[in-house]
């Protein structure tokens, strides 16, 4: 595990919350290393290849062609290579569906994708830094869903 | 009572019959004997009178001989003794026909006989008494002797006839002595017999005509009703059928028939012909039913189709149950129904059921759709508007910061709006789920959603205990939250906004506005505030859907979060009212019925 900074992925569909994704992390003076996937079955193709760098925090779109953030989290809760790995859901809906299901499937917290850059700034910093040990812990329906 | 119960019953007529038949063949039988006793009588008498008639003859016949005799004897002349010549033969004819006579007494034949030997005696003294003349020695003693002898003999023979004449009397007189009694008794015997068989035939006459009074009535009653079933039958759509379980036949009534589409007892009412009519994807079900029916001697409601031989199609419904009738005979009594209107309304609102639900759905998700997908491209904009502000609000001209601030006035408009369509479209869902919930954990989790508000209006919420109860937690969550950010909006610009949260039971029949019906009991939570109020006549209209008391400029809002209120509250059958005075503030009463279960 490199220390020096903090590896993220993120997959998304969306060209404009990728781009809004990369230059909150380059405004943020914090030292990361991003990536991202355009789908779900780009994202699962990357973690699945032997040689990949698992990375510690992954943002997970829940709407997306091809395979949908769902079905990625339930892959990766399915395979103990990926059990370091902390899930947070990215997505536009807050729907109390989806934080159930997604909080059920195993996820460590849920985003909505907010409508302002200090606040998607703020959040991502957040999420970033949290102690995943300790949030992991304690963690129940009520602070799943990331409050800003 | 037993009396008159036994009157009533059937078989007294049976035994009034049968008591009738009876006198009837004894007055017959005492009759047919009297009469023999009196035709045996009166022969008895003809006999008695011939037995003399013969005895006199005999007597005759003797006299005769003896005076042709002595005429011959005096004149000498043959001429008189034909009589004494033929009276031999005449005599003994005339003992041959007493002695048939006499034959059922003993002693007459007895005296028969003894008379036989006196006649013979006295025939002999006739010869000889001839022979002494014909030697002419009249005038000796023996002739004269023989003379008295034959006077003696004739003598003893009426003697004898007469004791036989007394004795022919007595035998007369014994008889009828017996048949005295009877002769004198049985016509009132038969009288009386005849007498009592009448008054119970009169009785019995009586009966009948009453009993069949009766029937008449009841046949009359039985007319009507029969007609009014008729009727009921035609315009209920009902037939009747009886199964006669012990005979194996089945009678059905002239409505089965319309029902089937034909002429009244217009086929023989069999299974056979009835299954002809049933639809045949229903045939085989309804053949098991009815054999398990025959098994069973029951049939539960069962449901099947029938066509008509015009090809409409019915549906129908039977119900049969078995009955012991008045002549103790297994019955089983069924009725069907012709349940097509029903079924046809039924598939109708079935229909129009499941198309206001697919309607509801297909709205429902419209709107949750519209909302979700509308939010995407707004929150770019709107993220992108927050970029621009960031990065480039040096190098916009003063109008093109001003355009800019507008646009980010109108997107958060926007978003608003979206936030809270989509909520309401959430309160529209039907399959929420009711849980016993601390509302005091919801008011709390309400204050937590709008906490940015609260800390900017620096207001201050007192609230009292509340209860617990069996809600959909989010949509109360939800309801406080709206009521709470309602009166934080319309707060008085330059006083701390104070919102008292009040807790009470209430009988629902203290509040004219409750329906007692619903629940006895009421949770009433009512939140208090001291803004700007609004006039009392809107009370009403503020709960509903876009509808707004103040222009955008001075107060944001979609008119949405009231209507939604008013939704989650009904959603709960229970109640909101609102009232208002202006400058004043506003007071919002929320009503659950309580569950006593």
């Amino acid at each position: 595990m490199n220390t020096d900074y903090i590896h993220i992925i993120l997959a998304d569909d969306d060209e404009d919350d990728r781009l809004f994704f990369t230059d909150a992390f380059d405004e943020l003076k914090i030292n990361t290393k991003v990536q991202t996937y355009n789908d779900g079955v780009e994202l699962m193709d990357y973690l699945n290849a032997p040689d990949s760098v698992l990375p510690q925090v992954l943002f997970l779109d829940l709407n997306m062609p091809r395979k949908s953030g769902m079905e990625c989290l339930e892959e990766i809760k399915a395979d103990t290579r990926f059990k370091d790995i902390a899930i947070a859901i990215y997505s536009t809906s807050a729907s109390e569906e989806d934080i159930e299901n997604t909080f059920v499937q195993g996820a460590n917290i849920y985003i909505k994708k907010p409508s302002d850059f200090k606040k998607l700034k703020k959040a991502l910093s957040q999420v970033v830094t949290i102690n995943w040990q300790y949030h992991t812990n304690g963690l129940n329906k009520d602070n799943f869903l990331l409050r800003l | 009572m037993p009396l008159k119960s036994l009157y009533n019953s059937n078989v007294f007529l049976k035994s009034v019959f049968a008591i009738c038949l009876f006198l009837i063949l004894f007055i017959t039988g005492v009759s047919y004997k009297q009469i023999q006793d009196l035709s045996f009588s009166s022969s008895q008498v003809v006999q008695t009178y011939k037995v003399n008639v013969e005895l006199e003859q005999i007597i005759s016949y003797l006299k005769d001989a003896e005076t042709g005799q002595r005429g011959f004897i005096i004149t000498n002349d043959s001429v008189y003794l034909e009589p004494y010549l033929a009276s031999r033969e005449k005599i003994n004819n005339s003992l041959a026909t007493l002695k048939e006579l006499t034959k059922q007494s003993d002693k007459q034949q007895e005296n028969l006989k003894n008379l036989n030997v006196s006649i013979e005696e006295r025939l002999e003294n006739f010869a000889a008494t001839y022979a002494s003349y014909v030697k002419r020695d009249m005038d000796t003693p023996e002739f004269k002797g023989l003379f008295l002898a034959g006077k003696t003999t004739m003598d003893s023979i009426r003697s004898q006839v007469s004791n036989m004449i007394v004795l022919e009397g007595q035998k007369l007189e014994n008889r009828r002595d017996t048949y005295k009694d009877d002769v004198r008794f049985t016509p009132i015997f038969l009288f009386v017999l005849v007498l009592l068989t009448l008054v119970l035939l009169v009785i019995s006459y009586a009966k009948i005509q009453s009993d069949v009074k009766k029937l008449k009535r009841a046949n009359a009653k039985l007319e009507v009703f029969k007609e009014s079933t008729n009727k009921s039958e035609i315009i209920a759509k009902h037939g009747n059928w009886i199964w006669h379980i012990e005979d194996d036949y089945f009678e059905y009534s002239d409505n089965m028939f319309r029902l089937l589409g034909e002429e009244p007892q217009s086929f023989e009412s069999t299974i056979e012909n009835f299954m002809q009519f049933v639809h045949p994807d229903d045939l085989e079900k309804l053949s098991a039913q009815v054999e398990q029916m025959m098994v069973d001697e029951d049939l539960p409601f069962i449901n099947y189709r029938i066509i008509r031989k015009s090809g409409e199609m019915r549906y129908f419904k039977a119900r049969g149950q078995k009955v012991s009738g008045t002549d103790f005979k297994k019955k089983l009594i069924g009725t069907t129904h012709d349940i097509t209107d029903e079924v046809e309304n039924l598939l109708k609102l079935e229909e129009r059921n499941f198309e206001l639900e697919r309607n509801n759905e297909e709205l429902s998700a419209f709107n949750h759709v519209a909302s979700h997908d509308l939010q995407e491209p707004l929150r770019k904009i709107q993220t992108f508007l927050s970029r621009l502000e960031d990065k480039e609000k040096n190098n916009l001209s003063d109008s093109g910061k001003q355009y800019v601030e507008r646009i980010v006035s109108a997107a958060t408009r926007m978003r608003l709006l979206i936030d809270d369509l989509l909520q309401f479209s959430r309160t529209n869902k039907s399959d929420q789920i009711f849980e016993a919930s601390n509302l005091n954990h919801l008011l709390e989790e309400a204050k937590l959603d709008i906490s940015e508000k609260i800390e900017a209006k620096k207001a201050i919420i007192n609230a009292e205990v509340l209860p617990e109860g069996c809600v959909i937690p989010f949509q109360i969550q939800q309801l406080f939250t709206n009521i709470l950010g309602n009166a934080l909006k319309y707060a008085k610009e330059d006083v701390a906004p104070i919102i008292d949260v009040s807790y009470a039971k209430i009988k629902a029949k203290d509040d004219t506005r409750l329906d007692s019906q619903k629940a006895d009991y009421y949770h009433r939570v009512v939140f208090k505030d001291n803004g700007i109020g609004f006039e009392q006549e809107y009370a009403e209209k503020i709960f509903e859907l876009f509808n707004r008391l103040h222009n955008r400029e001075s107060y944001s809002g979609t008119g949405i979060g009231l209507a939604i209120c008013k939704k989650i509250v009904e959603n709960h059958k229970g109640y909101i009212f609102a009232s208002g005075m202006p400058n004043e503030g506003a007071v919002f009463s929320i009503f659950f019925p309580i569950d006593e279960k």
